[in-house]
């Protein structure tokens, strides 16, 4: 039954991009947006004095925060502008110390925490400051068993909450996680953190070398290559069991296993036939197709997630490792990189855009070094995401498709970093031995 | 020498003026008989119906083709509706304090007589919400968001639907759907020899999930890559996240337009 009737509410908008600039684009195309909203997060109340609370809370606060902080979308009021009295509650509010200069924020993020029996209590709201007729946005209630690690899980939890009511119904990152290939403990190993580089975890014991972690939309399994008595075999190892799990040995050298974001397939690129080629297997193993056919190399294939109907790989087939493009049945092949040295492809959750790793002016006697780009795959108009030095590569892109992952050595060993999809505020996640390789969880 | 004086002699001839008084007393009374008895001159009375004509005559007539009376109309300057705001009460004139006589010292203090003088009840001044503009008084319509201006082209957003206060309700959500048409309009995609075009309106709903459906140009600026480029913002874009819970419609309906320069 239709009830709506209109009624009209003027607003008047800026839809523009002040130039034409590569910047622009990139910051509007990711999801980045071109204004931030100022959100101020006063540190939770304890309602409880124990230290227990006290520590629980400092754990929930800084990362509430930091997790805020971290999404891009946001302009964090700076704490030394939050007014005297911070609330823990909603009649504790005065909207206007929030909503005017200096806080002026435009969304308050605050609530109370405490332990009884036990359990963490977490209550929190999201308050629109410039709507006092009515402030609420969002409210919600968290109960967990008291301890450290769920006092990061509840911060998460409420941050990701209000990234996806304010971020344009995109899910926040606070809870998906990094896998990535760690030396530190001698050999090459797969492991996992979270995506702010906390909890790293070892997840396999080959002792020998795993290399091209890539995890499941569904987050059950991660697929990797990985040296056995057959060669290099695409391996599957499972979250749920924390054990490898069968998945078929193919003949030849296979790497670089890439899930499409339905969890049907998975392409890789095997060497079976004698050339290294892409390859497309069903995510049980079977159905094994051949997608390429040429003499040159054919490498690091990746799906387009929007789709699943476009496979974007490296391909040496006019000599220096260029990045191409093609349907997912092997046909319409469209080259995208016209020179230097182009590897590692990842393509963004929107299918907007590939990052990859180019070294644009590649050979003797050019300063080229490795960095990380974007481009736009319908306007093939690309732009340079790091310029602080080193050798960047294997950039993969978080599921809200606002920030990449990726390995770099720029401050002598080989570490995992993140930076905003526009390549601004980069931060680096591991500092124990040589870590490389990431991929970031579909969700 | 005589005994007696006749004073008035009364030998002599009264008989003659006699006779001519009582003659001339008869004579004025026949006189006054005969004009009562016999009229002289008086013609026919006023209206009388042997005077022929003369006369005013009437006749019956169906109707009387009187002047229409004027259509009463709304008078638009004054009526009698109270409207959203009433003038407030007019302020009493204060009276200038009275001088009071300094009493003199043996004088008898006397205090000021008490009398209690009804005030009249207060009258009661109708609440000017804040959120209502009294007819005539807003001024051409504007957003609680302003308006914007950067690179030559600025749009606006118009959204209907539930009742009617959407915007007000969840102005957070109206402003997401702002940021996210605007982050996804690339201008690279107009004609580069465009410089300036008349506003496109492009109408779109947002269904429950968030997902926007059924755009369409309503009105084409006359340059078909800038039209194009205004729908395809919004095909870019998958959701703007679900309406809030506490919204009940199905859908909200939004208008968008743009102004492009270049």
């Amino acid at each position: 039954m239709k009830r709506y009737t209109a009624i009209l509410l003027g607003l008047f908008i800026l839809v523009a991009i002040s130039s034409l600039s590569a910047q622009d684009w990139i910051r509007t195309g990711t999801g980045l947006g071109v204004e931030k909203i100022r959100l101020a997060a006063p540190d939770f109340k304890p309602v409880t004095t124990d230290t227990g609370t006290q520590n629980l809370a400092m754990t929930f606060n800084v990362t509430f925060f930091n997790d805020l902080q971290n999404t891009g979308i946001f302009d964090m009021v700076s704490r030394s502008f939050y007014p005297l009295s911070v609330p823990g509650a909603p009649q504790e509010v005065h909207l206007s110390d929030w909503g005017s200069p200096p806080p002026n924020a435009s969304m308050l993020a605050f609530g109370n925490l405490g332990v009884t029996g036990g359990f963490l209590n977490v209550q929190g709201w999201l308050y629109d400051t410039k709507n006092p007729q009515s402030p609420q946005v969002l409210g919600k209630q968290y109960r967990e068993q008291a301890n450290d690690e769920n006092a990061r899980v509840i911060a998460h939890r409420f941050a990701d909450e209000i990234i996806f009511r304010l971020g344009g119904g995109v899910p926040g990152i606070a809870e998906s996680k990094l896998y990535f290939v760690s030396a530190r403990g001698g050999s090459k190993e797969i492991w996992q953190m979270d995506y702010d580089g906390a909890n790293q975890k070892q997840l396999t014991h080959l002792g020998s070398i795993a290399l091209s972690p890539h995890v499941s939309p569904d987050g059950t399994r991660v697929a990797f290559s990985g040296v056995t008595k057959d060669g290099w075999q695409i391996l599957m190892y499972s979250l749920d069991l924390n054990r490898l799990v069968s998945f078929p040995h193919f003949g030849g050298d296979n790497y670089s296993p890439a899930w499409s974001s339905d969890g049907q397939n998975i392409a890789l690129s095997s060497s079976r036939t004698g050339n290294t080629e892409i390859y497309a297997v069903s995510s049980t193993g079977g159905n094994l197709r051949r997608l390429t056919e040429n003499k040159g190399p054919d490498v690091s294939p990746t799906w387009n997630p929007k789709t699943n109907a476009q496979i974007a790989w490296v391909s040496g087939r006019t000599g220096l490792p260029q990045i191409y493009t093609m349907a997912s049945d092997g046909t319409n092949v469209v080259r995208v990189t016209d020179q230097g040295y182009a590897v590692s492809p990842s393509w963004s959750p929107n299918g907007q855009f590939l990052a990859f790793a180019w070294v644009r002016h590649y050979g003797p006697g050019a300063p080229g070094a490795s960095d990380i780009y974007i481009m736009d795959i319908a306007s093939k108009q690309w732009a340079q995401l790091t310029h602080d030095g080193g050798r960047n590569d294997f950039p993969s892109w978080s599921p809200d498709g606002r920030h990449i992952v990726f390995q770099s050595n720029r401050t002598g060993k080989t570490q995992i970093w993140t930076m905003l999809a526009d390549g601004s505020e980069a931060r680096q996640l591991t500092t124990s031995g040589e870590n490389s390789q990431p991929n970031w969880s579909f969700k | 020498m005589a005994a007696d004086v006749d004073l008035f002699p009364t030998e002599g001839n009264l008989g003659i003026p006699l006779l001519s008084s009582v003659l001339l007393h008869v004579g004025l009374f026949a006189l006054a008989l005969f004009g009562y008895l016999i009229p002289v001159g008086r013609g026919e009375s006023w209206g009388g119906t042997t005077g022929g004509g003369g006369a005013m005559s009437a006749t019956l007539v169906s109707s009387i083709p009187l002047p229409a009376p004027q259509t009463q109309t709304q008078n638009v300057l004054a009526n009698q509706s109270k409207g959203l705001t009433q003038s407030p009460p007019k302020e009493q004139p204060k009276e200038e304090p009275k001088a009071i006589p300094i009493p003199a010292p043996e004088a008898k203090r006397v205090g000021p007589r008490e009398t209690t003088q009804k005030k009249p009840p207060p009258k009661e001044v109708a609440k000017v919400e804040d959120n209502k503009i009294p007819f005539g008084e807003g001024g051409p319509v504007s957003g609680p968001y302003g308006s914007f201006s950067a690179g030559g082209a600025k749009g606006g957003l118009s959204f209907s639907g539930g009742t009617g206060d959407f915007g007000s309700r969840f102005g957070w959500y109206v402003d997401g759907v702002r940021r996210k048409v605007s982050e996804n309009w690339l201008k690279y995609e107009v004609d580069p020899n465009v410089d300036t075009a008349r506003r496109v309106y492009v109408y779109f709903e947002i269904d429950r999930s968030g997902a926007p459906g059924n755009i369409r140009v309503e009105q084409s600026s006359g340059v078909p890559s800038l039209d194009q480029s205004a729908t395809r913002a919004l095909q870019r874009i998958d959701t703007f996240g679900p309406l809030p819970p506490e919204y009940n419609g199905r859908y909200v309906a939004v208008e968008f337009w743009f102004d492009y320069k270049r």
